[in-house]
């Protein structure tokens, strides 16, 4: 069984057709990547996923390791362990880094019937996860997104994910804005939490991204349609071509 | 025959202060009561009296011998007790060396009244009628370069159903000293008209928290003046909270140059509550900053009214004059007004204003439950956060738990109870 399956989603935002049928099933261990033109329906799919209020499904349906996510909000979603990298990651003025990651790890523990973690134990594991993304920690005592940089705010968007442990990840453009050095740091976070049991799914424009983290499988999706599907052979083809080519022939 | 108990009320002071000689303050004070603000006055059509003035209600004549509540929870070190109205020397501590209490006399009233009517508050309820009606005006005096450690608390409780009380100060603060005080609106009573003169006397320096939390059917009708001389500063911070109906109206006269004004306030609002912050500063001479942060979470009914008028004289040259408002609405019920209002007659000043009203932001709340938080939780955190934000600008470091918390306790009753 799928640990995510996709099956015929159609969603429309403000009557307009976004995504038409989209299929995908994601297993166990593999990395899938998605590219496609600007405004092809790639961050809708991820919100749809994470269960954005207005991003509902008009027809298909989708399941985690089997259940139906469709009467699921989007905290439950979350906490049954799904989680989204935002392309653009929310500020929370006033709401302090270490509180923010501390609240939604404890959700997560509840739900998994795991223990809650007192403070002090939390903080010593955020710090830990934080290093290693090299996320400082005077970062963790400002407000969540709170004028970081751009590579920072993805930095953070990783740092939850090692956090979280989740079965299915979505990285929405995590590469964007990302200088080389931090690329790697991100890459490197991402890989290091690659197992047998989880699956991550990464939207991304570029190639450079798919040399770090190699996907099992590339897709490419076009006005909300995913009209090709390959190894990672068909990202080079699309940073040498471009998209034209396989949109007329689809 | 119509009955009128508007004047009833207008009576009884009337006949209250008809003891005094036609040259006491509490006759002039009473003379210029001739009725309520009616909603045809700018600065009271958001918040309309027409419940009180219905009401039937007398200035409470004090009992002495009532206790204190002992309820309130004290943050300072120095108590200064109020009841009905009146100060009582028998529940209150012993004043910190350089800190002076007293009772004003007739003649220093009349100049306390002068004082206050030359200052926009001239017309308003609680000048007339608690200057007619107070037991004493209490002035609070630090003297000259005395700068008082320990925090001071002021708690303002009693009142009766039906009755008004009017306990009246005076603050001063002499050249170079400075003081922390924090003041308790804990009052029992069908309507509260404190009212106080302020005057910082250059280089004096006042940090002051009022926290309005009187009882759910106590009108309050705050009313402050206050006047900045050179050099000095006042950091002020109120939390509305308690009341059917709180109004804290300010008119702050900042007076002499690089005087600095905060003047920051956050209300929280449920069920049929209905606050209201009215201020007005006035930049008069150059080099004066002003700041102003006003934020109000509303749920319920309620209704929420923030009036913040700045006015930079043709002098003020080189003011610098912040007015920020947000009031967020977590019901659809509940409504909130934010008017600012600016004149500016100078032409070298940096005035920015910003108003809003709304709800809790929708990219927010997802970006928590995209994390697992729920949605009752994401709610809670972005309100505090809302909160603590600015009470972390606005409020000395000393004091921010206390203010946090006392806040977080009205939250309780506009945040659904499961997730407290
Ligand atoms: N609320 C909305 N109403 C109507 N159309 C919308 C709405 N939100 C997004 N769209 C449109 O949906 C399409 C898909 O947008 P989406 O953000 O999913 O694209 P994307 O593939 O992520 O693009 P990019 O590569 O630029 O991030 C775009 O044409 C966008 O304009
Ligand atoms: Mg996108």
């Amino acid at each position: 069984m799928s640990l995510l399956e996709i099956k015929n989603a159609h969603l429309k935002l403000d009557d307009k057709n976004i995504l038409n049928g989209v299929s995908l099933s994601v297993n166990k261990g593999e990395v899938h990547a998605i590219m496609g033109p600007n405004g092809s329906g790639k961050s809708t799919l991820s919100y749809m996923l994470a269960g954005r209020d207005g991003y509902e499904l008009e027809e298909g349906e989708i399941l985690l390791d089997g259940i139906s996510l469709s009467e699921m909000e989007a905290d439950e979603r979350a906490r049954s362990g799904l989680f989204l990298a935002f392309q653009y990651p929310v500020e929370l003025p006033g709401v302090g880094g270490m509180s923010f990651l501390r609240e939604a790890v404890n959700s997560r523990r509840k739900f998994l019937g795991e223990k809650e973690l007192d403070h002090l134990a939390f903080v010593k594991e955020a710090r830990k996860e934080a290093s290693k993304m090299y996320v400082k920690d005077e970062m963790l005592k400002r407000a969540v997104n709170v004028g970081f940089s751009g590579g920072e705010k993805k930095r953070f968007e990783i740092l939850q994910m090692a956090m979280l442990k989740p079965t299915v990840s979505i990285l929405d453009e995590t590469d964007s804005g990302l200088d080389v050095d931090a690329l790697k740091i991100v890459s490197d976070g991402v890989n290091a939490q690659r197992n047998n049991d989880n699956a991550i799914v990464v939207i991304t424009h570029y190639q450079r991204l798919l040399d770090y983290i190699v996907p099992d499988f590339v897709h490419i999706l076009s006005d909300g349609l995913i009209i090709k599907s390959g190894g990672p052979e068909l990202a080079l083809e699309v940073e040498k071509n471009g998209y034209s080519g396989l949109i007329n022939a689809a | 025959m119509q009955h009128s108990i508007k004047d009833d009320y207008i009576n009884s002071i009337k006949n209250y202060t008809n003891q005094f000689e036609v040259t006491n303050f509490r006759r002039i004070a009473c003379n210029d009561f001739k009725n309520w603000p009616s909603p045809r006055e700018e600065t009271w059509r958001l918040s309309r009296l027409g419940s009180l003035s219905r009401k039937k209600i007398k200035p409470i004549n004090p009992n002495l011998k009532k206790n204190n509540n002992n309820t309130t929870n004290l943050i300072g070190s120095t108590i200064i007790q109020f009841i009905d109205g009146a100060y009582r020397e028998d529940l209150s501590s012993k004043l910190p060396s350089g800190v002076n209490l007293s009772v004003l006399s007739d003649s220093e009233s009349l100049k306390y009244l002068q004082k206050i009517k030359k200052s926009n508050l001239s017309d308003h309820p609680s000048t007339n009628v608690s200057l007619s009606c107070t037991p004493s005006i209490m002035k609070l005096t630090v003297s000259k370069d005395i700068k008082v450690k320990d925090f001071l608390e002021i708690i303002y409780e009693g009142g009766e159903d039906s009755q008004s009380v009017h306990p009246v100060l005076y603050l001063e603060l002499e050249e170079n000293s400075s003081l922390f005080l924090i003041e308790r609106f804990n009052h029992l009573t069908s309507l509260a008209m404190p009212l106080q003169l302020i005057e910082l006397r250059n280089k004096a320096s006042l940090n002051s928290i009022k926290i309005f939390n009187d009882h759910e059917k106590t009108y309050n009708l705050s009313a402050n003046c206050v006047y900045l001389s050179k050099e000095s500063y006042l950091n002020s911070f109120s939390l509305i909270k308690g009341g059917i109906f709180t109004r804290s109206e300010t008119h702050a006269y900042l007076n002499g140059c690089n005087s600095k004004l905060n003047l920051n306030g956050v209300y929280i609002s449920s069920d049929n509550q209905h606050h209201d912050l009215t201020t007005a500063i006035y930049h008069d001479v150059p080099d004066c900053t002003s700041k102003q942060i006003v934020r109000g979470v509303l749920g319920g009914k309620s209704t929420g009214v923030f009036q913040g008028k700045v006015r930079v004289a043709q002098d003020a040259q080189r003011t610098d004059g912040q007015q920020m408002s947000r009031a967020i609405l977590l019901s659809d019920t509940a409504s909130a007004n934010a008017k600012p209002e600016l004149e500016i007659y100078a032409d070298d000043v940096i005035c920015a204003h910003g108003a809003t009203v709304g709800e809790l932001d929708d990219d927010q709340l997802f970006y928590l439950n995209s994390r697992g938080v729920p949605m009752d939780k994401a709610r809670e955190i972005l309100i505090k956060a809302f909160l603590e934000d600015m009470i972390n600008q606005s409020v000395d470091n000393s004091l921010h738990d206390f203010v946090f918390k006392e806040a977080e306790l009205a939250l309780s009753s506009i945040i659904p109870k499961e997730t407290l």
